[in-house]
């Protein structure tokens, strides 16, 4: 795992494709504005699709809440790109950042959650039939949904204050989480 | 001693800007507060447009308390942020535009409410739109982008820090 983190580092910090328009002036404030306004595209949409599930807006058939979603993913699109722009300037600021792998971790529970929602849930909501009320397996998922996106946004915010120092001695953790 | 001096002297002040976790606390509930608020006046700009056809438009006012909500959370964690660095904002043109575009978005959002919500609406599936409704809903994306924008950049177009290098 350490190997392939500083493989990866090296590599990216040899190739990166965008490291001159983010160190231009503009370009990391620019990025930084456009990943703030896909969260809030995505709290706005996806959160609120979510807080319907729980039974906020009962009268609202969950079916029409979800035209919302495609907003939310659009969003997200957003922040892949603008986060990958970050990662491939400052690779080493967040491979090796322990609020960045939460983060990760976080995005993948999020990921993962929303697949279970449409495995399991999304005929029985917004199927053919103008649906309600959740089923409560649809309203742990939402409930997973928004605490998972808290997260992703606090190790988010977290990871610009935590900065990997260098590493002292050997490592015995399985990821790596400071500066080789 | 000047106000913002003191200001900065204040045991709160100093609190938040030398202890280890509160600044970063402070601004995760920021941002946390900010997808909410901003979040959800997008959402209902979105449905004026024309987002979300088939929602009884009404029913969308059980969301406003929410964003009230995340409103507050940012009032008070932005307070606090204030109080931490009362120079840096206070000394920046970009921290008055910022609040200004956040002044015309919640005045936008209360036009609308007001306008919108007003009667209960009944079964009314579609928000009344006319050209000025879906120009106002325009005019208050633009002013939460742009409030989002100019927050983001007051942490690259400050010209003092603090009072002393005032």
């Amino acid at each position: 795992m350490h190997a392939a983190q500083i493989w990866l580092v090296q590599n990216i910090l040899a190739h990166s494709p965008v490291k001159a328009v983010m160190h231009s002036a503009w370009g990391w404030p620019i990025a930084e504005s456009l990943h703030f306004i896909g969260l809030t595209l995505l709290v706005g949409t996806i959160g609120a699709f979510d807080l319907r599930l729980l039974g906020i807006g009962r009268r609202i058939p969950i079916a029409a809440m979800h035209r919302f979603i495609p907003w939310g993913i659009a969003g997200f699109a957003i922040n892949v790109c603008t986060g990958l722009m970050f990662l491939l300037t400052e690779p080493d600021q967040y491979i090796y950042n322990s609020s960045f792998h939460m983060k990760v971790v976080f995005l993948a529970i999020a990921g993962l959650n929303a697949s279970a929602f449409y495995v399991t849930s999304y005929r029985k909501v917004c199927g053919s039939s103008i649906c309600f009320e959740a089923p409560r397996r649809a309203k742990a998922i939402a409930a997973i949904s928004l605490c998972a996106w808290i997260g992703v946004i606090t190790c988010g915010r977290l990871l610009t204050f935590f900065r990997p120092a260098p590493c002292v001695g050997t490592q015995a953790a399985i990821v790596l989480a400071c500066q080789p | 001693m000047s106000f913002l001096a003191w200001l900065e002297s204040t045991t709160l002040s100093q609190w938040i800007v030398g202890s280890l976790w509160a600044f970063p606390v402070i601004l995760t509930f920021h941002a946390i507060g900010m997808g909410v608020a901003a979040g959800l006046s997008a959402m209902l700009d979105l449905r004026i447009l024309g987002v979300g056809r088939g929602i009884p438009f009404p029913e969308l006012r059980r969301f406003v308390p929410v964003l009230w909500a995340g409103f507050w959370v940012n009032a008070v964690s932005g307070v606090l942020l204030l109080i931490g660095y009362p120079t840096k904002a206070l000394t920046n043109p970009v921290f008055y535009l910022k609040l200004s575009l956040i002044a015309g978005g919640m005045v936008l959002l209360l036009r609308l409410t007001r306008r919108l919500f007003a009667d209960g609406g009944g079964e009314l599936v579609a928000p009344p739109t006319s050209p000025a409704i879906r120009r106002l809903a325009i005019v208050s994306l633009v002013c939460w982008a742009g409030a989002i924008v100019a927050g983001r950049l007051l942490a690259y177009t400050y010209s003092h820090l603090t009072a002393t290098d005032y």
